[in-house]
């Protein structure tokens, strides 16, 4: 429960943004994960930073403004079916109404040890408290160091489409976009403090998919998520809900690969019957 | 008014090894802060995450919650008792293990031509309410009023006043609207007596409200079950003996619920023998959840029903209906009125649906067909009053101390009145949730609201509409027996008739009050509502996804006062028994004990994606022997057999035993692994 009070700048264009961000602003634009973090004290800041002015939104041809709503994503008929499904099947309405694409991809994890500020490895513990405890809704690949499971169904599209990110620093793919936490560093992405996602370039795809297994049929993270995308005689597959971050899997076989936790084993059946599923649809 | 904030135990087990409310009182806008030696609500030994210790009361919600952040507090954290098994094992009990027993069941068991056995799991759920638990209370003078959400405002008019030592009539009870309850809202509960104590203190308003994680830590839960159950059966499909054992893991608080009810209560059985044992545990105390311990015992018995069905080859409707109970064999006694067998041949057409929906199944899809039966209380019982208030413009209001908890009483009581009063709907006003303004109503609990204070205004009503044709008989020179009230009229055998309004208008400013009282419940009978329901599922047995796709669910709870209110209140026990059945759970630390699905994208309450198609049928034949209206209540009973018929319908679809809940996609993997493993050891013994 933070107490201190907020201030909010409103930059008109990246330039500015970033300065704010440089300051020790935090980003904020849809708030959907932002702000419950902020109320639960997960993330401390002095000042936000609203950068839905600065950033660009809409899809023009292959790029995607990182300002883009799910919404908007979902109901466009100019972004791959992976993308599209992975947005439609994300969140609620009203959350996808408010939440972007650059937001989504940067979500925090929803590892409930972690949400309820446990001293677990990722705030700087010595333990991964879902190892030991309960642990169905957690990672069966990455899982050594943390547990938890990369809650964006949209990033396991954009990865199987083999996105391209731009910031305001760089240009990179969305798979290197993703680091697994370790002892040096908990970040689970790359981004610098002052690093603001601007858009995502996501070329054409000849067939693509996106499969969801949660536990009801909305409004739920992915136990497990499965995109495929087939483009130039070539298959992509990557995963949400798996493993700490999106899961790129260069063959169905790696999926033997797993190393699962007594509590989620049966992701690892869910998920080779969903990426069987997903070869097959984009065959 | 000043806003209340609580301190409570991050730990399961501990106790308090010094606290000082000194840095809180110091903090900025506060007016009061309480500790364990100012209420007995705050402890110095939390036995569950969430235990109140300390209070504050503060201008702003915001400023309360950092007050309560500054207390200084130093914990002893101990290890939590968490297993019920492990509880009854070290007799860590709530109360005496609960027994019972009628015939023989070992002889019985002895002698049957098939016997099944298997432990059926139920996981704790959680009631989330719209509303959260709150209070405002304000002192004036020596008299205090309790604005709150509750299920009974008499109930916490008179535990208020008991609490403080002070006489009923100080105290005020008022709630109009509230946003459910589902059990959990039937007592004071220890933010109200917070909120009366700061009250008390500061002499401000003080409110009391609950956060969504506060309520689901500290305001109650439908308790897990562990049943360990065996039946038996002649071949011809008599069941003739059940035997039930039944951990209830109840936590640090509360009741163990009647889980072995339905065992008890279902079928004509001569020999069935219970032991329910509630375990105290290091877990929130549990509250009453909408027909407790029947939802829990009923998916045991009619998932263990239709095991026995299946190793009879019989069909799972015939079955039941050979074991239809004719009499309470409890109290040996019987019903005032049962229809289920009725239910039953009214579920025949849903049933039938089997073996085209099986057909249709394809792929990794399977579909089936699984049906499970209900009974409950639902009687109601004395006392209630109500006053029926017929005014000069022939305009009526009802006025009685009950409440309406969000499932149509007003409308009911409103019907009931207008029907007795031969008036329209819209000339009729309902007045609940004050107890200084109307006389005492009972708890809107157990089913219980349209049967009790129904016949109350029923009653209030005919009185009135007798002083109205007494008054007509007087001033219009006729006699009384030839006078009656039809369609907002008073008609006179001559052919002569008068609007109400004008009778009444003939009085100036005087009123008509007529007044109503809940008679007694038939003596040596047992009141119970019955029903059915048919789940249709289907199965994706690569995935584990189950999808409800359609229930039909036929009651029997005597006459139908509002059809459109109580196919609701079907659709709502129903979405909720969904939700019990395929995705909610609290789910602990299974070391500290901590809840960790305390917000509403952990805890997996259904959405309207997952509701099915529901049919609902109701028999709507009045009791003859209860009240003079012959209803009984619907809250509950379409929540019970929800999660067994799911359950069977999926050993319908694909043969695999779903045994416990909520089936997610881990158990029901689980269970066709098993199935699968069971086909694999069966060939091989017969190949």
């Amino acid at each position: 429960m933070s107490a201190t009070a907020l201030s909010l700048a409103r930059p008109a264009d990246l330039a500015e943004a970033s300065r704010a961000l440089a300051d020790g602003g935090r980003a904020l634009a849809g708030g959907t994960d932002l702000v419950p973090l902020l109320r639960d004290g997960l993330v401390r800041a002095e000042s936000l930073v609203d950068v839905r002015a600065a950033l660009p939104r809409g899809i023009e041809g292959e790029r995607i403004g990182a300002g883009t709503t799910l919404a908007e994503l979902e109901g466009s008929d100019d972004v791959p079916d992976a993308l599209r499904e992975a947005c439609r099947l994300a969140a609620s309405p009203q959350l996808r109404m408010m939440g972007t694409i650059g937001g989504n991809l940067l979500q925090a994890t929803r590892c409930w040890y972690w949400r309820l500020a446990f001293p677990c490895r990722l705030h700087g513990g010595d333990v991964c408290h879902a190892r030991e405890g309960e642990h169905r809704e957690h990672a069966i690949l990455g899982n050594d160091f943390c547990a938890s499971a990369h809650p964006s169904d949209p990033a396991a599209a954009l990865l199987a489409l083999d996105a391209t990110v731009e910031t305001t620093k760089r240009r990179l793919p969305l798979g290197d976009l993703y680091r697994l936490p370790d002892e040096s560093d908990h970040e689970v992405t790359m981004l610098e403090p002052d690093e603001l996602v601007v858009a995502l370039e996501v070329e054409r795809a000849e067939g693509s998919v996106y499969l969801k297994a949660m536990d009801r049929q909305r409004f739920s993270f992915p136990l497990v998520g499965v995109a495929a995308v087939h483009r130039n005689a070539e298959t992509r597959i990557a995963l949400s809900g798996v493993a700490p971050i999106p899961w790129a899997l260069a063959s169905a076989e790696d999926l033997e690969g797993a190393t699962p936790l007594p509590g989620t084993a049966y992701k690892l059946e869910i998920a080779r019957a969903l990426v069987r599923r997903a070869l097959e649809a984009v065959a | 008014m000043l806003h209340a904030a609580v301190l409570r135990s991050p730990y399961a087990s501990a106790r308090v090894a010094s606290l000082d409310l000194g840095p809180a009182l110091a903090a900025p806008g506060v007016r009061g802060a309480i500790g364990p030696d100012d209420l007995e609500d705050l402890t110095r030994e939390p036995g569950y995450p969430g235990a109140p210790v300390a209070a504050v009361a503060a201008d702003t919600p915001g400023r309360a919650r950092r007050a309560v952040e500054a207390i200084a507090v130093e914990w002893r954290a101990a290890e939590p008792l968490l297993d019920p098994d492990d509880a009854v094992r070290r007799g860590e009990l709530l109360c005496e293990p609960e027994r019972y027993q009628r015939g023989d069941v070992e002889r019985a068991l002895a002698e049957a031509d098939v016997v099944v056995e298997a432990e059926y799991r139920t996981a704790t759920v959680l009631h989330n309410a719209l509303e959260t638990h709150q209070s405002v209370c304000v002192w004036e003078d020596d008299k205090l009023t309790v604005y709150t959400s509750t299920q009974w405002i008499w109930g916490v008019r008179d535990d208020v006043a008991t609490r403080l030592g002070i006489p009923g009539d100080r105290v005020r009870v008022v709630c109009r609207y509230m946003g459910g309850g589902f059990g959990a809202k039937t007592e004071p509960g220890d933010y109200t007596f917070m909120a009366i104590e700061l009250a008390r203190r500061t002499g401000r308003p003080v409110r009391c409200a609950l956060s969504r994680r506060e309520e689901n830590l500290a305001t109650g839960n439908r308790h897990a079950t562990i049943q360990r159950l065996r039946a038996g059966a002649r071949s011809d499909g008599t069941v003739v003996a059940l035997d039930g054992e039944f951990t209830m893991a109840v936590g640090w608080d509360g009741f163990a619920s009647s889980t072995a009810g339905p065992m008890k209560l279902l079928y004509g059985c001569e020999n069935v023998r219970t032991a329910e044992y509630g375990a105290k545990l290091n877990t929130g105390p549990n509250a009453a959840f909408r027909a407790p311990g029947f939802v829990e015992g009923t998916f045991g018995l009619e998932c263990l029903l239709d095991e026995l069905a299946a190793r009879l080859e019989l069909d799972p409707l015939e079955l039941r209906r050979r074991n239809h109970a004719d009499r309470d064999l409890v109290d040996d006694r019987p019903f005032s009125a049962k229809n289920l067998l009725e239910c039953y041949r009214r579920a025949e057409p849903h049933w039938a649906r089997r073996e085209s929906l099986r057909a249709g199944s394809e792929g990794p899809w399977k579909r089936g067909v699984g049906l499970a039966s209900q009974i409950w209380y639902g009687g109601g019982g004395p006392p209630s009053y109500a006053w029926v208030r017929v005014g000069s413009d022939g305009r009526v209001q009802v006025v009685t101390g009950g409440q309406d908890i969000g499932t149509g009483t007003n409308t009911v009581l409103a019907q009931i009145a207008a029907e007795e009063l031969a008036l329209p709907l819209d000339r009729v006003r309902v007045a609940v949730g004050d107890s200084e303004r109307g006389p005492y109503a009972a708890i809107s609990a157990g089913s219980s609201t349209t049967p009790s204070m129904g016949p109350a205004v029923r009653t209030a009503a005919a009185d009135a509409a007798q002083q109205i044709l007494e008054i007509a008989a007087q001033r219009c020179e006729v006699e009384e027996r030839a006078l009656s009230l039809e369609d907002g009229r008073v008609v006179s055998a001559d052919g002569r008739s008068w609007p109400i309004e004008e009778i009444m208008n003939l009085l100036g400013a005087a009123q008509i009050l007529g007044r109503g009282s809940r008679g007694p419940n038939p003596t040596g009978m047992r009141v119970m509502t019955f029903g059915i329901q048919v789940a249709e599922v289907a199965v994706d047995v690569e995935t584990g996804e189950v999808r409800v796709e359609r229930i039909a669910a036929i009651h029997d709870v005597g006459r139908v006062v509002n059809p459109l209110g109580a196919s609701s209140q079907v659709e709502g026990g129903i979405i909720q028994g969904l939700g019990h059945t395929l995705s909610e759970q609290r789910l602990l630390d299974p070391e500290s004990g901590a809840v960790l699905t305390q917000t509403l994208d952990a805890y997996k309450l259904p959405t309207v994606a997952d509701v099915p198609e529901i049919v609902t049928e109701l028999i709507d034949i009045p009791d003859p022997h209860l009240t003079s209206l012959g209803a009984k209540g619907l809250g509950e009973p379409p929540i019970i057999p929800t999660a067994a018929a799911i359950a069977n319908a999926i050993r319908d679809a694909t043969g695999a035993d779903v045994r416990s809940l909520p089936i997610t996609r881990e158990e029901m993997l689980r269970a066709l692994k098993e199935a699968r493993e069971r086909d694999r050891a069966l060939a091989g013994s017969t190949g």
